[in-house]
This record gives C-alpha cells, sequence and structure tokens, in this order.
C-alpha cells in the first residue's frame, strides 16, 4: 500500500511537470524549414496545371490576405502579427481540407494532404517561438476576420496561390521578425 | 521623388532652385541604377509592361514608340490587388541616350507584396498593355557593395568579400555570382555561392593579377527577380609560389646524408668498383718477366736472356734442326744382296738367338727378325769396311735411313700388294762412317725397340734426298719425324696387316705425302716382318 502510493505520488509529479512544460521547446528560427514548405505549395500548383480536373469543383473558399506593405511592416507589432498568421493558417487548413475532398486526382490529393501536414508543422513552429502570450491579449474575432482578414476565392489555382503567397509573405516575415530569432541573431 | 523634383523646376525661386539641384543631385545617385536596370530590363524583358522592385518600390514602364512631345499626358497606368478598386499611378518619361529611346514609367507609391497585382496601360482612355504580376517576383537588386580581393597567403588562391545590397528581410534569400579572370584576358570564371557573403577563390595561377566581379539575385523560393549588374572589376596578385622553407631544409638534409653514404661505399669499395668498372687489360706481362720492362718487347733479346729458365720445365725445347721424318716401307727385296746375306747370315743366326734371349720381354712375336736386325747392323759393318758395295747404295744417301716393314713370311700375305722388292743393297747408303755411326747407333735404338713396332724417340731417321723409286699403292709407308714424339704404330704391325691381308686395306697405309717427291733410297733398312 505505501509502495502504491509512492508510485501513485511519483506519477503526479510527473504530469505536474508536463503541465508546467519546465522544459520549453527550442525556438525554430531556421527559415530552410519554412523554405521547404513554400517549394511544396508551389509543387502542388505545377502538379494542379498538369493534372485534368485540376480546377474541379467550382467552390467559395475564404482564404486570408497576403499582401504585405513592407513600410508598414517596418512599424507592425509582432504579437499582432503573429495573431493574424495563426488566424490565416487555420483558414487555409479549413479550405485546403475541403479541395483535397473535392479533387479526383489522386496525385494532386495528396499533394494538398502535404500542404496540410506542412501548415500544422508551421503552426507547432509559430508556437516554439513563444508567441502565444499574444493570443491572450488579443482575443480572436471570428466575424472581424472574416471580413477584414480574409477574402474569398472561386478556385482550386487561385486557392493555391494564397496559400503560396501567403507562406511566403507573412508567415517568413513573422519568423524572420520574431523576437526569439532576432535574439539568436544577434 | 522625380515627379517632386519636376514639379520643382517649374518654380522660379532660388530656393526652390536649390532644392531643384538637390533634388537633381539625388536623382541622378539613384539614376544611375535605375536607368541601367530600365537598359537591361528593354533587353532582356519580353512583356509590354516591364516591372522590378528597386528597394521596396514597384517601378513599371514601356517603351514609346514615337517620339512625341508632352507623350505623358495621354498615358494612364492603374493598378489593382487583392479585388480592390484600381488605382492611377502618375506617368513620368525618361530619354535613354544609350539606347536613343524614350519611355514612360511609373513608381507605385505603396507596393504590396505577396499578392497578385493587375496592372494596365491607358492610352487616350483606351487599354493598351496590361499584366498580372507577384511584385516579389521581380526584383531587381542593386549590386554588391564593398567588393574586396585580398591574397590568403596560400599559392592559387584569392579571398573576395562583400556586402549584400541594402535590404531588409531579404539577407537569407540571396544567390551571388562570382566572376574571375586574369586580367587582360577574356576567359573568365564563374563561381555560384548562396547566402554567404564570402569565397576563396581556388586554382588559380601563382603570382598573376586577377579582375574579380560580383553580381546578385533572389534566391527564387520566397523571392524571383533578375540578375544585378556586375560591380566594378576589383583587382587582386595571387602570391607566388614558394616551397616551403621545412621542405627544402628536409630536400637538403636527406640529399647530404645520400652523398656521405655513397661516398662511404666508394672509398671503402673503389678497389673493387674499380676494378668492376674499369677492369684491366690483361697482359702476358707476368709469364715473361721483363720481356716489356727490360727489353722493350723484344722478344729474341729475352729469350737470349731468358732461355733455360723458363721454358725447360713447362714447354718442350724445339732444337732448331729439324724434323726428319722417316719412310718405312712395309717390304724389302733381298734377292740381289742374297748370297752375301745368306753368307753371313748363319754366323749372325747365332748371335740372333742370343740377342733373342737377351732381348726384351716386352718382345712380341711380332718383332720377329732381331735376327735381321742383327744382320743389318753387320751389314753396316760391311759397308763401311767395304766401300765399293757404296756403289750399289746409289739411291740411298749417307744420312738417309729407312725403315720397312717385310711381310713376306706370311703365306696369306697379298702378294700384289708388296709388288716390289728391292735388293737390300740398294737400300743401303754407301755414304761415310758418320751417318751409318749414327744410323748404327739408331739401329741400335731400334734394335731394342719393342715388337711392337715403337721407335723411340731418339731415332735419328733422315729423310734421303735422292729419288725413291716410286711404290705401289700397297706398300705401307711410315714417316717418322723426329719430332720427339713416339709414335705407337701397332696398328700399323705386320701382324695386323697380315690379318687384314685378305682385305687387301692396310690400317697403316701412309702415303709420303710431305715429301711428295721421290726419295732416293739410303739409310738403312730394318726388316721386320
Amino acid at each position: 500500500m505505501q509502495t502504491f502510493l509512492g508510485l501513485v505520488s511519483v506519477l503526479i509529479v510527473f504530469v505536474w511537470l508536463g503541465g508546467k512544460q519546465v522544459f520549453p521547446l527550442q525556438p525554430i528560427c531556421d527559415l530552410r524549414v519554412l523554405d521547404h514548405f513554400v517549394r511544396e505549395a508551389r509543387d502542388s500548383v505545377v502538379i494542379m496545371r498538369g493534372s485534368r480536373g485540376g480546377c474541379g469543383a467550382m467552390k467559395s473558399y475564404f482564404v486570408p490576405l497576403t499582401s504585405v506593405d513592407f513600410a508598414f511592416w517596418e512599424h507592425i507589432d509582432v504579437q499582432e502579427l503573429a495573431v493574424e498568421v495563426q488566424t490565416g493558417l487555420s483558414l487555409l487548413v479549413q479550405a485546403l481540407s475541403t479541395a483535397m475532398k473535392a479533387v479526383s486526382n489522386s496525385r494532386l490529393a495528396n499533394a494538398l494532404d502535404n500542404n496540410i501536414s506542412n501548415i500544422h508543422s508551421l503552426s507547432q513552429i509559430l508556437h516554439s517561438l513563444d508567441l502565444q502570450h499574444a493570443r491572450s491579449t488579443v482575443l480572436p474575432d471570428d466575424s472581424a476576420p472574416a471580413s477584414t482578414q480574409t477574402q474569398e476565392v472561386s478556385s482550386l489555382p487561385e486557392l493555391l496561390q494564397v496559400q503560396s503567397s501567403f507562406l511566403r509573405g507573412k508567415v517568413r516575415l513573422l519568423l524572420s521578425a520574431a523576437p526569439a530569432c532576432q535574439r539568436q541573431n544577434s | 521623388m522625380y515627379l517632386l523634383c519636376k514639379w520643382m523646376t517649374k518654380m522660379r525661386s532660388n530656393r526652390l532652385k536649390i532644392v531643384f539641384m538637390l533634388c537633381l543631385a539625388f536623382v541622378t545617385t539613384g539614376g544611375q541604377h535605375f536607368e541601367s536596370k530600365v537598359a537591361q530590363l528593354l533587353q532582356d524583358e519580353t512583356e509590354h509592361i516591364k516591372c522590378f522592385v528597386e528597394g521596396k518600390d514597384l517601378t513599371c514602364f514601356w517603351e514609346e514608340e514615337e517620339e512625341r512631345n508632352h507623350i505623358h499626358d495621354q498615358y494612364t497606368f492603374t493598378y489593382s490587388y487583392e479585388k480592390k478598386n484600381k488605382m492611377a499611378c502618375a506617368v513620368s518619361s525618361l530619354y535613354l541616350l544609350a539606347s536613343n529611346k524614350t519611355i514612360l514609367f511609373c513608381k507605385l507609391p505603396k507596393t504590396p507584396f505577396f499578392t497578385t497585382l493587375d496592372v494596365q496601360v491607358l492610352r487616350d482612355g483606351r487599354m493598351l498593355y496590361t499584366r498580372s504580376l507577384n511584385a516579389e517576383n521581380v526584383l531587381f537588386l542593386d549590386p554588391p557593395r564593398n567588393l574586396t580581393v585580398m591574397s590568403s597567403g596560400k599559392e592559387g588562391q584569392l579571398n573576395v568579400s562583400w556586402l549584400p545590397p541594402l535590404l531588409k528581410y531579404m539577407d537569407d534569400s540571396m544567390i551571388y555570382e562570382v566572376r574571375y579572370a586574369v586580367d587582360g584576358s577574356n576567359m573568365g570564371k564563374v563561381e555560384v555561392i548562396k547566402v554567404s557573403t564570402r569565397l576563396v577563390l581556388l586554382g588559380l595561377q601563382s603570382n598573376t593579377r586577377y579582375k574579380v566581379w560580383v553580381r546578385v539575385k533572389p534566391d527564387g523560393v520566397a523571392y524571383k527577380g533578375y540578375w544585378s549588374a556586375w560591380t566594378e572589376p576589383v583587382f587582386g596578385v595571387t602570391p607566388p609560389s614558394d616551397v616551403d622553407p621545412l621542405i627544402v631544409l628536409l630536400v637538403i638534409f636527406i640529399g647530404l646524408i645520400l652523398c656521405l653514404l655513397s661516398l662511404t661505399v666508394i672509398l671503402s669499395h673503389h678497389k673493387f668498383l674499380l676494378k668492376k668498372l674499369w677492369p684491366d687489360i690483361p697482359t702476358p706481362e707476368h709469364k715473361f718477366p721483363g720481356l716489356f720492362t727490360v727489353y722493350k718487347g723484344d722478344f729474341k733479346e729475352w729469350m737470349s736472356h731468358n732461355n733455360g729458365s723458363m721454358w725447360g720445365r713447362s714447354v718442350p725445347v724445339y732444337t732448331e734442326e729439324l724434323p726428319s721424318p722417316l719412310e718405312v716401307l712395309s717390304e724389302v727385296s733381298l734377292t740381289s744382296h742374297g748370297t752375301s746375306q745368306r753368307e753371313e747370315r748363319k754366323p749372325v743366326e747365332e748371335d740372333e738367338e742370343k740377342e733373342s734371349e737377351r732381348s726384351d720381354s716386352g718382345l712380341t712375336d711380332r718383332w720377329r727378325d732381331p735376327p735381321h736386325a742383327h744382320w743389318l747392323m753387320e751389314q753396316l759393318r760391311a759397308l763401311q769396311e767395304n766401300p765399293e758395295s757404296r756403289s750399289q747404295s746409289s739411291l740411298l744417301q749417307s744420312h738417309d735411313t729407312y725403315v720397312t716393314l717385310n711381310q713376306g713370311d706370311n703365306e696369306q700375305q697379298v702378294d700384289d700388294v708388296f709388288e716390289e722388292t728391292l735388293p737390300l743393297q740398294t737400300l743401303f747408303t754407301t755414304a761415310g762412317t758418320s751417318s751409318l755411326g749414327t744410323s748404327h747407333s739408331d739401329l741400335g735404338s731400334l734394335q731394342q725397340s719393342s715388337g711392337s713396332g715403337r721407335l723411340s724417340s731418339q731415332s735419328s731417321f733422315e729423310y734421303p734426298n735422292h729419288t725413291w723409286p716410286p711404290k705401289g699403292p700397297g706398300y705401307a709407308y711410315m714417316a717418322v719425324a723426329d719430332s720427339g714424339v713416339s709414335m705407337d704404330y701397332s696398328p700399323m704391325s705386320s701382324s695386323r696387316i697380315a690379318e687384314l691381308g685378305k682385305h687387301r686395306m692396310y690400317t697403316n697405309d701412309y702415303k709420303n705425302e710431305i715429301f711428295p717427291h721421290k726419295w732416293p733410297l739410303s739409310g738403312q733398312y730394318i726388316k721386320s716382318g
């Protein structure tokens, strides 16, 4: 009985430590990982152009805005940018999942599935940059992003183009401007 | 900024003029790159609307087809993105001196990146050109800055370093191209390097002056664009090829050691090596002491002084006396001299019997006529005492001696072989006593010789000077030369001849070939049967 209680106490300690995250994640600041995801997003565009019925069903996809104004970005808040990026990534995952179900070409479907996995990995990378506290400050508003932070596209080629632009633009700028990565570089 | 300057030029105040000059200076500074980029895109870009991003601003231009005054008033440039409303951009003109062309351009005030831009050119309200592009794909960077070329100290190497163009967020997305060539040569090599702004050139010629250029372009992952212009060439000289001093010392040291070793070997075995490499010419001087040194090679002189010392031991001495071969006749006829011989035979026989008893035990049956030999001696004595018998032996000289081998006792003897028989007296010489004496002594020596017919070296048979009557082919001649060599003519014995008599061939058939002329009868005959 006493041994059992001891084991239970040890287990409780481990769970508590896991919750506290005593071992923080190392920030992933290597942009070559993002470049790898960007190339695979470009491959999907190439596969789509080469496959028949790539356009497939004409559906409306709500995708994030991708435009970047450097003049604007020099004075932007990193945390606000992090929120914007995370919201946009989630929108892209939803749109890509919907498109994958409607695509008949297996090769294109696999490419889209790969893109979805890459976006999940990007979320983990952004999480490693310790930007989550930004989420607590900025409450996600479902309505506002839909109007101001999103745009509607009507075809898969446009969706894939938006994905490529978003990854190369906002996500990359956030990674290069993250404070954790700035500390490593400096 | 350019439009602002153009507006300011319209103002005719001094203050504005100063501002104008400053603007011109600014435009000129930025214009050098701008004009070169425009000129390059005019050649490379195929689109009607040629756009590029310089810095963070997008500039789009198009070529003017005809020269017109105030052409910029008729053109309108619009752009839109993310399905927003179209926005207008002010059109400006620029005259390119190098290509003698006029272009119209527009620089967007706030360029949106990572989104699709739709640009349009309208002339007099009608669409002239249109294009959709992404601004991050048409980057036209400035050339790299601060290019330096330095010697690394190592042979055939140069260190090249530079700074990227001033751009934010793009330092890790750039790719560089380094071009280098020997100064004065048109053949250059290109090295591509990503992200890094340093490069070590390898495999260069030593002590050579090189020219180096660098240009930059976005790597194509996040940003795309055109190659920038080459930087101004920077010169660098490769270091001269030098040998490592340590290697030189080691080589010298090893060379010295090898030299010492070889010298030691040569000195210790110089005699052996000299003998092998330069062998002495063999000379017989050691056999002839003093021949070359004292007598200057005069062999006669040397011989006269060293006659008996050297030659008597090993080499038999040859006297100047010429060898005199002995001719032996196989058969001789005693019929003409028979009476006198028979008369003298009888008293001789007794002596001969005694002689035979006293004869050498080595005498064989082949020597059947020791009485004949004794009888010959008696005959010789008789000849000495009776000079008239000499006349009958005209054929023989006093110094000539002959020996005949008689095979008459054997009935199997072939008569036709021994056809000619000569009277004994004719065979005897009538010369002086000296020769007889010598003959006598020779006879004695002959007498003592063995029955096998060996002649000792002491025999001094001389060759007759007179002609000798020709002999038949059946006669067996033997020319015995006084060469001091004992000749064993055992196969020539009469018994053997008798054995072969049936075959009418004689193994001891010697022809008198040495002296082909006829010999007179002289000397003595020793009849052996």
